[in-house]
C-alpha cells in the first residue's frame, strides 16, 4: 500500500469511526455542559484533536471510550479557556426548554429535568453507565476515581432522581 | 448473607447487579427485590431522558477530516480539500433527511442499545419462578411455552414509548434476551449485529419479537425455538 492508499485509508476509517460515534459523542459533551453551543463547540475540536492523533487509537474497538475521554479533557479546557462561570441552572434550563420538554412522554420529560438539575459529579457517571453502557470500574478509570467513588456518586444520583420524582426515600447514604 | 441495607446501597448503583449474593437476597426479601426490579425500571427512564436528539449544524466528522488536512496542505490544493468537505457535508445532509424520513428503520438500533444498557441481565443464572415471568408476562396477553429453557431475567422496560416485557432464556445454546414489541409492527425480519451481539427482529401475530445472543453460531435456529415458544394468546 503507497502513502496515498494508506492515508485515504486513515481517512476512511476515522470517518467512519467519527460518523458513527457523534451523535452519542454530542449527547455526552450536552449533558457535560448542558449548553448545545457548547457542546458542538466541544464535540468539533475533540474530533479535530482525534485526527491529529489518530494513529495513539491502536485498538479500534475502543474508539468510542478514547473519543469520549478527548471529549471530557476537551469541555475541561473550554471551560478553564473561557473562565465560564457556573451557570444558573435556571437560566439553562430556560435556554435548553425546547430539548427538555421535547419527549412527548411526561414522565421521560420529568426524568430529562430532574438528571439536568442533577450536580456534574453526579450527573457525569450516571450518563457514562446508563447512555453509554460503561461499567463502573471503566468509569473510574475514564474519570481517574476510585471505583468506590463512582459507587457512591451513583447510588447518589439516582437517590436524587428518586427523590425528585417522588419516589419514597432512600435509607442507605 | 447481605443485608438489606447493603442490597440496596448495591443495586442503587447498579441496579443490574447479579450474583450469588444478589439473587439469593432477591429470594428471601421480596421488599428488596421489588425495589431492585423499580430500579430497573427507572434505569430504562433514566436512559430515554437521556437520549437527546440534538440537531446536527455543524461539520461532519469526514468533512472535518478533510479540514483538519486544509491545514496541512500546500494553498493549492486547499480549494480542493475544501471541495470534498463541502460535498462530505452535502452528503451527510442527504443521509440525515432520508434517516428522518424512514425513523421506524431504527428498531434494531433501539433493541441493540436496550440489551446492551441491561447487559447484565444476560449474566443472571437463577430460574426466575413461574408466577413472577407471569406478572411480567400477562399484562400482554402472552405467555411463554416450557421446554425452550429457563427464563433467568423478567422485567417490564420501558422501550420506544411503551412498556414491553424482557426476558433473558437460557437457551442450550447460550443466553439470549428477548423483547416482545406488541406496539411494533414490521413488514420483514431485521438483524442485528454489532459488539459480539447478533439479533433478529421477527414480525409476531402481534407486533414483532426481538431475539439477541451474543457469539451465538445458530442464532436463527435459537431465534425459531424461541418464537415458536410463545404463545401469543387469542
Amino acid at each position: 500500500m503507497n502513502r496515498g492508499d494508506g492515508d485515504t485509508d486513515r481517512r476512511r476509517r476515522f470517518g467512519s469511526l467519527c460518523e458513527s460515534l457523534r451523535p452519542d459523542l454530542l449527547r455526552f459533551a450536552w449533558w457535560l455542559g448542558r449548553d448545545r453551543g457548547l457542546a458542538e463547540d466541544v464535540v468539533q475540536e475533540s474530533m479535530l484533536r482525534a485526527w491529529k492523533s489518530f494513529d495513539s487509537l491502536t485498538d479500534e474497538g475502543k474508539a468510542k471510550s478514547w473519543l469520549l475521554t478527548i471529549v471530557r479533557r476537551e469541555f475541561a479546557r473550554t471551560f478553564e479557556k473561557k473562565r465560564l462561570e457556573a451557570a444558573d441552572v435556571d437560566a439553562l434550563v430556560a435556554a435548553e426548554s425546547d430539548l427538555l420538554s421535547a419527549p412527548a412522554d411526561e414522565r421521560v420529560a420529568e426524568m430529562r429535568n430532574a438528571i439536568f438539575r442533577l450536580d456534574e459529579e453526579y450527573r457525569e457517571p450516571l450518563v457514562l453507565q446508563v447512555l453509554m453502557g460503561y461499567s463502573t470500574q471503566e468509569i473510574a478509570d475514564m474519570m481517574g476515581m476510585q471505583q468506590g467513588a463512582v459507587l457512591t456518586r451513583l447510588f447518589r444520583a439516582r437517590a436524587r432522581l428518586r427523590q425528585a420524582l417522588g419516589f419514597a426515600a432512600e435509607t442507605a447514604t | 448473607m447481605i443485608t438489606c441495607l447493603e442490597f440496596r446501597r448495591r443495586v442503587g448503583a447498579e441496579p443490574f447487579a447479579s450474583d450469588a449474593e444478589i439473587e439469593a437476597h432477591r429470594r428471601e426479601c421480596a421488599a428488596c427485590a421489588r425495589h431492585q426490579d423499580e430500579l430497573r425500571s427507572m434505569d430504562g427512564l433514566i436512559r430515554r431522558a437521556l437520549v437527546v436528539e440534538l440537531p446536527v449544524t455543524t461539520m461532519s466528522a469526514k468533512a472535518l477530516t478533510a479540514a483538519a488536512a486544509v491545514s496541512a496542505a500546500p494553498l493549492a490544493s486547499r480549494r480542493r480539500l475544501f471541495a470534498i468537505a463541502a460535498s462530505l457535508v452535502a452528503g451527510v445532509a442527504v443521509g440525515l433527511v432520508l434517516l428522518v424520513s424512514a425513523p421506524r428503520a431504527s428498531i434494531a438500533r433501539e433493541v441493540f442499545d436496550h440489551v446492551m444498557h441491561e447487559h447484565g441481565a444476560m449474566a443472571t443464572t437463577a430460574p426466575l419462578p413461574p408466577a413472577e415471568l407471569a406478572e411480567v408476562l400477562g399484562p400482554d396477553g402472552v405467555r411463554l411455552r416450557s421446554g425452550v429453557g429457563d427464563v433467568t431475567y423478567a422485567a417490564r422496560c420501558h422501550f420506544d414509548g411503551h412498556v414491553v416485557p424482557h426476558l433473558v432464556v437460557r437457551t442450550p445454546e447460550g443466553p439470549v434476551a428477548v423483547l416482545m414489541l406488541r406496539h411494533r409492527e414490521i413488514g420483514k425480519p431485521m438483524r442485528i449485529e454489532d459488539q459480539g451481539y447478533e439479533g433478529v427482529v421477527l414480525p409476531a401475530p402481534k407486533g414483532s419479537i426481538a431475539i439477541v445472543g451474543k457469539e451465538m453460531p445458530d442464532l436463527d435456529g435459537v431465534a425459531k425455538k424461541v418464537f415458536d415458544a410463545v404463545d401469543w394468546g387469542g
